[in-house]
């Protein structure tokens, strides 16, 4: 029985080493690096910045399913927050594809996006609670996409200091033009709610939830 | 023995549907802060599924980082392969949309989400993501499937093993993943098959690029 198994085996590692292999590898390519110019610094700082994204695309998450609840009820502020995760996540995406063009990602590409991205908060005492601890996450990204225009614009980690300006220019009028119209938008959401319900508390809080998800304010 | 069960439950679903009244009537006049715990939209067999569904749902999010990573590095300038960068950045949107869609339903059924890898799925895989055409369809096709035995095990937990019959959520698992995974495990068997014969040492270089150009064109979903 042994015997045949030997055989068998032997067969087998013919069968592969004959002249029908299966060719997964692309051959090896020599394509000129001059012009995949990002530097060391400005490039570990972007990647840091698309696992930023994530997590608060995630954290966006939680808050929709928190307001989704049936014995929490707020459907139109659970919508919006679902819709800022989606946000969140295209931003990853903007960014890696930026770092695509630029030639980048091609080593190390497992350890860009840590899978288990678990949010930190997950329950709220209200919706304004909610949309401040948004309006702070919002902030905090902005101070991170800021801190990866100062690296890039000035990137001390090669020699000599490099300024990456087509990125600092996309990172300036893209990104934070988003980031800076969504926060006043936060902002004044909060203004309103609070508003509301200075005197009417939970009735204010449902008017809100209701303007919200017919898209009224 | 067997009709005491059932009028038992009977018994139960009939007090059932008394208690949010009962907490009601209670509440009326007191303090408002009195909780009408039993005015949930919880009914059925839930309870039973709501932590499956719970890792379910959260399993989306991995997949969608997974195809996430393989999209981008089919999207590198060496790889340079467009039609596998969409292959996987559409599996990747289809499971992050899901995964929402899942999140509204658990809600939907009185539940609540919770976020946890609690399987370890994460670590218990290599993670690696740096790979040739033909092995990362092999790792799509390996997903797809351990999620269609996910679905199958929870409409298996509620159809079998559940006191309360509650064809509602298993309607859904079937609606929503039974036969959309068949079709999806179809289709990248049918890619492996077809990189495996086309993958010999003559065509392999060239039999690439032409499958990648098929799936710029291919519609998954």
């Amino acid at each position: 029985m042994k015997s045949i198994a030997f055989v068998a085996l032997l067969f087998c590692a013919i069968g592969f080493s004959s002249s029908n292999n299966l060719i997964c590898n692309t051959p090896e390519l020599d394509i000129p690096k001059e012009w995949v110019d990002m530097t060391h610094g400005c490039i570990g700082k972007m990647r840091e910045q698309v696992l930023e994204e994530l997590k608060a695309s995630m954290q966006y998450m939680a808050m929709g399913a928190y307001f989704a609840k049936d014995v929490v009820n707020r459907p139109g502020v659970s919508e919006m927050f679902f819709k800022s995760a989606s946000e969140e996540r295209d931003h990853a995406i903007k960014l890696i594809h930026y770092l695509l063009m630029r030639g980048e990602l091609t080593t190390n590409i497992s350890d860009l996006i840590k899978r288990n991205l678990v949010p930190p908060v997950t329950t709220w005492e209200n919706v304004v609670s909610a949309m401040k601890a948004a309006l702070k996450l919002e902030a905090d990204v902005t101070r991170k996409i800021r801190k990866v225009i100062e690296v890039c614009e000035h990137d001390t980690a090669s020699n000599p200091s490099n300024n990456d300006y087509h990125l600092v220019d996309y990172l300036t009028g893209d990104f934070l033009e988003e980031q800076y119209h969504g926060q006043r938008d936060i902002a004044g959401k909060v203004s309103t709610l609070e508003k509301m319900m200075k005197d009417h508390g939970k009735l204010g809080e449902w008017l809100f939830d209701k303007k919200v998800q017919a898209g009224e304010l | 023995m067997k009709v005491f069960i059932i009028l038992s439950i009977f018994c139960a679903a009939a007090f059932a549907e008394d208690y949010c009244y009962k907490d009601a009537r209670r509440a009326c006049g007191t303090k408002l802060s009195l909780d009408m715990k039993n005015c949930t939209a919880k009914y059925g067999a839930i309870e039973r599924a709501e932590a499956s569904l719970q890792k379910f749902a959260y399993h989306h999010f991995i997949r969608s980082f997974d195809y996430l990573l393989l999209s981008t590095h089919f999207a590198n300038y060496q790889k340079n392969r467009p039609g596998f960068e969409k292959l996987f950045r559409d599996l990747s949107d289809n499971k992050w949309h899901e995964g929402i869609e899942l999140i509204k339903y658990i809600t939907s059924r009185g539940g609540e989400m919770q976020f946890n890898d609690v399987d370890n799925l994460v670590e218990s895989e290599d993670g690696n993501f740096d790979l040739h055409e033909i092995t990362a369809i092999a790792k799509a096709l390996d997903i797809e499937k351990k999620m269609a035995n996910e679905a199958s095990e929870i409409h298996h937990r509620i159809w079998h093993k559940s006191v309360l019959h509650d064809p509602e959520i298993t309607d859904y698992i079937e609606k929503e993943f039974v036969h959309k995974e068949k079709d999806l495990i179809r289709k990248l068997a049918g890619y492996s098959t077809d990189l495996k014969d086309l993958l010999n040492p003559e065509d392999g270089s060239l039999s690439l690029f032409l499958f990648d150009e098929f799936l710029q064109g291919n519609k998954l979903f």
